[in-house]
């Protein structure tokens, strides 16, 4: 055994001393909320919300100027 | 730790607006640059560019306020919006110079005349406007912003 490998063993009992270790297991499984996730559906647009964006477009191609003022307000 | 919910709330509520008003400021620089319209630009922008995005901001801080107690959805919540935003707006432009109300209808930037009988009908398109921004786009963003339930 050399005076390197002394120091080596040495200095890293030292390190480990220094930094304890890192609980490196997942705390909850993951799993259940990753599938709630995949089972979730997608932003389903009902039918009435349908009807007045369509209620919009109709709105503004009768009244045109209409567009100026909400480009105004908002 | 605090998540600072009311700060991501405006946040949230600002994006719309915000990006809507590179598209007007867009718009208004053509129509006055290219076509020589004498149209103030710096005057005709404070509401859209301060008074909007703000009101937008604090209205969503206002929902997530709200919501703890009280589950209203939100895209009534910003349909009510346009009921406080609309008369402020036109007291706005009629101040500025850029509203004319005449007998023959509204005159704006003295350029483009609207009849009244269409100011009867834009209350109901703005509210239905404002109820899908706010229910599809800032409740996006809530979601996004984990502020949402």
């Amino acid at each position: 055994m050399t005076t390197d490998d002394h120091e080596e063993r040495e200095l890293g009992t030292a390190l480990r001393k220094a930094f304890p270790a890192v609980d490196t297991e997942l705390r909850r499984d993951l799993w259940p909320e990753f599938r709630r996730r995949l089972e979730k559906p997608a932003i389903r647009v009902p039918w009435y919300d349908w009807a007045l964006a369509a209620v919009v477009i109709v709105s503004v191609a009768i009244f045109p100027k209409l567009v100026l003022w909400f480009a105004y307000q908002l | 730790m605090n998540q600072h919910p009311y700060l991501r709330a405006y946040m949230a509520g600002i994006v719309f607006p915000t990006v809507l008003l590179l598209i007007w400021l867009t718009l208004f620089c053509i129509y006055r640059y290219a076509f020589l319209m004498p149209l103030p630009i710096e005057r005709a922008i404070i509401f859209p560019m301060a008074v909007v995005p703000n009101v937008f901001g604090l209205w969503n801080i206002l929902f997530i306020k709200l919501h703890q107690h009280w589950r209203l959805p939100i895209g009534l919540h910003g349909a009510v919006l346009p009921l406080l935003l609309g008369p402020v707006g036109v007291a706005f432009m009629s101040a500025m110079g850029f509203l004319e109300i005449t007998g023959r209808g509204l005159i704006y930037f003295g350029a483009f005349r609207i009849p009244y009988w269409y100011v009867a009908v834009a209350p109901f398109i703005a509210l239905t406007v404002y109820y899908l921004i706010w229910k599809y786009i800032v409740g996006f963003l809530n979601r996004v912003l984990g502020i949402a339930d």
